[in-house]
């Protein structure tokens, strides 16, 4: 149980500090690597307006809540299957 | 509970696969522009297909060396998830080929080949409903099972390579080995293969131990 708790709070803390941490890193990319294009290929098109108007960290807080969800789910899953597990077993010796 | 440290990877993996997987820099190539980031959650489906077929197939051939219920379970439950996991890959390249190679299905060799290998385990779990006796089910299945992997692995990778196939890593075509090369991919497709596989794991993980369960109150009751 205790590895779920500090799992959860893991999740909790890396979600936050994405949300704040990711603008302001974003714009530090911006200037130097993220859009120097290479001059070999220079008319291919990259998603660059998306990450210059910085919605693609919408997709990125959207996916995260999908699979934050799903992962909850599978965690909670998995915690009703142990209790029933011993739950099981309490049973047996009892008998 | 310090078992479970393999659940807090997957978590982790998945979480890195979805930053950095829209984040990260890649490679600028013409038609599969953005797309290319699919390679974090197409392919590693299929890797992870293989690989939790792979456990089934090693649960199997314990089965059958050594018939316990939990082997038969755990063989079953994993051909069942690598299912699942094969057909969001075949579902996601199909997504995938629509906008670069025009169409969903376009009969490509690869594409035919998945298909076919899906079909042979669609009917080994058809087969395995088909029994009412617990261990002809158990037994009957494990050998189909061992014989559906080993089609799959050439239905999979030697058959598209011998003809021409628009899928990366086929025929004539270079693909994905140019860039597969390229070390900013690579640092997220790897971890991708590792979480997704650690979730379809975790998965079999949950649902064979609820099976275990449920068989034990029978046998109780």
């Amino acid at each position: 149980m205790k590895m779920f708790r500090i799992l959860a709070i893991w999740c909790l803390v890396l979600s936050a500090t994405l949300g704040g941490g990711i603008t302001t890193t974003a714009k530090a990319q911006m200037t130097d690597t993220e859009f120097s294009v290479p001059a070999a290929q220079p008319d291919v098109e990259m998603a660059d307006t998306l990450r210059q108007d910085g919605k693609i960290y919408v997709v990125v807080t959207v996916l995260l809540s999908v699979l934050g969800g799903l992962i909850i789910y599978l965690v909670s899953i998995d915690r009703k299957v142990g209790k029933l597990e011993r739950q099981l077993k309490d049973d047996l010796v009892n008998h | 509970m310090k078992n479970n440290w393999w659940k807090i990877l997957a978590v982790l993996l998945l979480v890195f696969t979805v930053v950095a997987g829209m984040l990260a820099e890649v490679p600028r190539l013409a038609i599969l522009n953005e797309t290319i980031r699919n390679l974090f959650f197409h392919v590693p489906m299929w890797f992870g297909m293989i690989l939790i077929l792979l456990i089934s197939v090693v649960y199997s051939v314990k089965y059958l060396r050594n018939p316990t219920i939990k082997n038969d379970v755990i063989a079953y439950e994993a051909a069942k998830v690598g299912i699942l996991f094969g057909v969001l890959g075949i579902i996601t390249g199909m997504e995938w080929a629509r906008f670069t190679w025009g169409e969903y299905w376009s009969n490509d060799p690869k594409q035919n080949a998945s298909a076919i290998g899906l079909l042979i385990y669609f009917a080994y779990l058809v087969l395995r409903s088909s029994f009412a006796e617990q261990q002809q089910r158990a037994r009957i299945s494990a050998v189909y099972n061992v014989f559906a992997f080993a089609a799959l692995i050439p239905l999979l990778f030697i058959l598209p390579r011998l003809t021409d196939s628009l899928h990366p890593g086929n025929g004539g075509n270079p693909g994905f080995n140019s860039y597969d090369l390229d070390s900013r991919l690579r640092m997220v497709f790897y971890p991708a293969v590792i979480g997704w596989t650690l979730l379809g794991i975790w998965i079999v993980n949950i649902k064979s131990r609820l099976e275990l369960l449920r068989q034990r109150l029978y046998e109780n009751v």
